[in-house]
């Protein structure tokens, strides 16, 4: 009785994973096959088929140089947030002082603001300052909003990690650091390295703070794109997604290939 | 060497090279033999880029560097700031007027500029902080696939009546522009030549009625034109040298030119401009005639140099919005009454725009 | 996990002083948040009382009008609409990625990061694309003989939730799984091997198991719904105007900076106040506390 029961509980699951993940992609599908699309405009289906938008997008600095520039504004982000946001999680999660819940909510208010009122405040810190219209602003902006996630995953696994695991290493002789570095850190590693994904999309996708803190020698691919979606729509957007979607399987296939290999090899 | 060390060395190397343009890049210098330009994007941008740019940049020595889009929030922050990044910004009536108010434009010192040319450009296009570059309109669009063309919508009454043109209509919100109140005193009977001072009132009754026939209020002009050529709008008031680039293009659309509005992108200078000289050279040959004429062949926008017409063919000016046929059909918005300053010191765009803000969420 | 407790080989003072030295971590995140966010937005703050001398006319302003209160109520009512649909789909999907086998999970997982890779913008473009008067939904519909004639699916509260809970799906799904993986599946296997229904193990042993994932995800994509902008003005019809909404065109097309920084710090202070009550609901110390 009981195991049919799990059957029929499994099997809805699936079902429920499936539609989900239908769900997920179609969108994506439909965009990649409007990329291949011949008409200067958004159809589907397409009537005639083309890679003119592809070509579009390699061949026209227009496009090519913001897309380099949003890759290295991401990584910087990502590394900083992934950075800043860890100490902050097991700052708030392991340290013992007074307000902890307080500096916590701290933490993660620049989620709550809007946006648009962020953009402005760093727009005027940043005129004075002269770094206005470099990526400098663009990294700096990005990283405000982009850290809170990474302390929200990040503290949330420090929470379900045992504390116990680091007073034991401590207590055979591991130095602060070290305990830190062996036991804490590998533990929450899955955590870390979801939100840095997060902050690098965050930062790849940002437009608000791209188009009040970027300028002629700062100008990011969403900047670019919402630049265009706004006054022209050109299809150049949909190949472009389409080349972030293929980049973004390669990657998962070649980290689910480089797992297996160091699999096999230490045999587990 | 393990898969750890691995990943720390590559963690280093890529984070260095990541870190490393941000302390090198300086930032954008019009003082610099630089002049930067704010334009909208697109297509017309690629147009100022191969027609106007090369004959500038070799006449003066100074490179033009390109932006987009004016936000009149960023003026508005440079000026306060003392931080001017742009030079040259191209903008509507509404921007120049609410940047005027507050004192972030810089006149334009018309002596310097080529006599000749301006003798050619309208005087209501000559304004003291703003040049009119080129003509858009707001017309009635529609879905030549849904309605035909044999009986498609004339006028602005047309629009508002729900059973003779079936499908749903698109009309503007946000993004900059004002409610269409002028078209909605059209669509009730009002005269073209007695619009102003306009009965908001009246408009605004007329909006009521416009409501349940509107699908979707669009936030961008690209909006309202992928809209129409999806089908999800059979009729849209959107700006017609779009529409008439989407019909060469292959959407189905078509523009009706009678009872639209016209209005002017500008040339203006932000407040403490650094070079003024220079961006006004740039300014004379933005509205060269012959110039003007190459880029409305790409991009049918009215010039405002009417010279231009004399290097159009009859047939690329017939699908223009300033074209002798069609500008006669059309009306100039008046940019004085929506300037005009109530009692309570704001303007009645600012009036109409809020007004327009709360009557959507009201809805 | 439980059983290493027991022993405690440091007295409670060290471990006390241990703790207290971890604490000192959140020092650099600190000043990184005072001079690259509190200081700005300081400044912000100002604008909302000071129109060249000190000013309640903001905040009359905004009280004076009900349009403004149905735009927050607007927003709240999306992005709750919005984190629970997401929780809805997003739960199942996560817990199905902690149970299954490895092979499967990594196809799941690459069906929720995929999307995660493609623009926003171009995203409810696709959406407008399927859900229009001509597009897939409608054309399927109409094969199968359903429908007559096109139906409207554009441009109302069901494709905004459409396109906001596809953005927002991955935000639930990956704090989900983070907590879940973590859970010791051996402790079900007990619950169950006590005499538990698997029913009964999953709410009285998984569920507890994975709150910090449910509270994380939950504030997650409330708190991203609420700033969305492209999402709710391009799917969206006329009752579904956002408070981000207003207080962009407040700033970029009305120019009143003031108003537009009394709105965000308005919405500010209620977000805030309903985060606090969100997390202590969902218990962001509850399971640490054990």
């Amino acid at each position: 009785m009981e195991s049919e029961k799990i059957g029929v509980f499994r099997v809805v699951l699936w079902v429920i994973g499936i539609l989900v993940s239908v769900f997920l992609v179609a969108p994506i599908i439909i965009v990649m096959i409007t990329s291949l699309n011949e008409m200067p405009y958004m159809e589907f289906p397409p009537h005639r088929l083309s890679l003119r938008w592809y070509r579009n997008f390699f061949t026209s600095p227009h496009w090519f140089e913001p897309a380099l520039l949003s890759v290295r504004v991401a990584f910087a982000t990502a590394v900083s947030a992934a950075f800043l946001g860890t100490l902050a999680a097991i700052g708030i999660g392991r340290g013992q002082f007074r307000f902890r819940r307080a500096l916590e909510m701290f933490f993660v208010s620049p989620l709550v603001v809007p946006v648009v009122v962020l953009a402005l405040g760093l727009y005027l810190l940043f005129s004075s300052l002269h770094v206005l219209g470099t990526p400098l602003a663009l990294y700096l902006g990005h990283t405000v909003i982009a850290t809170p996630l990474v302390i929200v995953i990040v503290l949330a696994a420090v929470r379900t990690a045992d504390p116990e695991m680091e007073l034991a290493a401590r207590s055979l002789g591991a130095g602060y650091m070290s305990a830190l570095w062996h036991v804490t850190i590998p533990i929450i590693r899955p955590a870390i390295l979801s939100g840095t994904a997060f902050a690098f999309l965050i930062s790849f996708d940002e437009v608000i703070i791209a188009i009040f803190l970027g300028g002629p020698d700062a100008t990011t691919l969403p900047k670019r794109m919402w630049e265009t979606i706004r006054f022209e729509i050109d299809p150049t957007l949909t190949a472009i997604s389409s080349l972030l979607t293929c980049v973004a399987v390669l990657i998962l296939v070649g980290a689910e290939g480089v797992r297996r290999t160091f699999q096999g090899r230490s045999a587990r | 060497m393990n898969r750890r060390d691995i990943l720390k060395a590559a963690g280093v190397v890529s984070g260095a090279a990541a870190m490393g343009p941000f302390f090198h890049v300086g930032p954008a210098r019009a003082d610099q033999g630089e002049l930067v330009v704010v334009s909208w994007g697109g297509d017309y941008d690629q147009a100022l880029r191969d027609l106007v740019f090369p004959a500038f940049e070799k006449e003066t020595g100074y490179r033009v560097k390109l932006d987009a889009p004016p936000e009149t929030a960023k003026i508005r922050a440079m000026v306060q700031s003392g931080n001017i990044a742009w030079d040259v910004v191209l903008t509507d009536i509404p921007a120049v007027l609410t940047l005027m108010k507050d004192d972030l434009l810089e006149p334009i010192d018309y002596g310097v500029l080529d006599q000749a040319k301006l003798g050619r450009i309208p005087k209501e296009l000559q304004r003291s902080h703003a040049l009119g570059q080129r003509i858009y309109s707001f017309n009635i669009l529609y879905n030549s696939k849904m309605i035909p063309k044999d009986k498609h919508p004339r006028n602005w009454a047309d629009v508002w009546d729900g059973k003779a043109f079936p499908g749903g209509r698109t009309f503007n919100f946000q993004g900059g522009i004002e409610p269409q109140l002028e078209t909605a005193l059209l669509a009730d009977g009002v005269p073209i030549d007695k619009l102003y001072p306009l009965d908001v009132e009246r408009a605004w009754k007329m909006y009521d009625r416009l409501r349940p026939l509107v699908t979707k209020w669009y936030t961008s002009h690209a909006e309202a034109i992928q809209l129409l050529t999806a089908g999800e709008a059979s009729i849209g008031c959107t700006i017609g040298p779009r529409g008439i680039t989407a019909k060469h293009n292959g959407a189905p659309i078509e523009v009706e030119y009678n009872q639209g509005k016209l209005a002017s992108d500008n040339w203006c200078l932000v407040k403490g401009v650094r070079n003024k000289k220079v961006a006004l050279e740039f300014i004379n040959h933005a509205i060269d005639g012959k110039a003007q004429a190459g880029i409305a062949q790409r991009v049918p926008y009215g010039p405002s140099n009417v010279a231009a017409f004399d290097f159009l063919s009859p047939q690329e000016a017939a699908d223009l919005n300033t074209s002798p046929e069609n500008i006669k059909e059309q009306y100039w918005q008046n940019v004085e009454w929506w300037s005009s300053v109530e009692p309570n010191g704001k303007t009645q765009r600012e009036i109409q725009a809020q007004r327009f803000a709360t009557w959507m969420l009201k809805g | 996990m439980v059983m290493a407790g027991q022993r405690r080989p440091m007295g409670p003072g060290q471990a006390g002083f241990w703790r207290s030295r971890q604490g000192l971590l959140v020092l650099p995140p600190l000043i990184f948040y005072l001079l690259v966010y509190i200081y700005p937005l300081s400044r912000l703050w100002a604008w909302s009382f000071f129109d060249q001398h000190f000013t309640l006319e903001f905040y009359r302003e905004l009280f004076d009008e009900p349009a403004y209160f149905k735009a927050l109520t607007n927003t709240l009512e999306i992005s709750f609409l919005a984190a629970a649909l997401s929780l809805m789909l997003g739960y199942p999907m996560a817990y199905l990625m902690a149970t299954t086998s490895p092979r499967a999970r990594n196809v799941l997982m690459a069906f929720v990061l995929i999307p995660f890779w493609t623009s926003i913008l171009v995203r409810t473009f696709a959406w407008i694309v399927i859900l229009g008067k001509n597009g897939l939904v409608n054309h399927l519909l109409g094969r199968l003989g359903l429908i007559d004639e096109p139906a409207k699916l554009l441009f109302n509260m069901t494709s905004v939730q459409i396109g906001m809970v596809h953005v927002l799906l991955p935000f639930m799904v990956f704090p989900l799984y983070g907590v879940m993986s973590r859970i010791d599946p051996s402790l079900v296997r007990v619950a169950r091997s006590l005499g538990a229904s698997p029913r009964r193990a999953f709410l009285r042993v998984f569920l507890p198991l994975s709150l910090p994932g449910i509270g994380a995800g939950c504030v997650i994509t409330f708190l991203l719904a609420v700033g969305f902008y492209v999402t709710p003005a391009l799917l969206g019809g006329q009752g579904e105007i956002t408070l981000v909404m207003l207080i962009d065109m407040m700033v970029n097309t009305l120019l009143n900076w003031g108003l537009a920084a009394t709105l965000g710090i308005v919405l500010l202070v209620v977000v805030g106040i309903i985060f606090a009550v969100f997390s202590s609901l969902l218990g962001v110390e509850r399971v640490t506390g054990k």
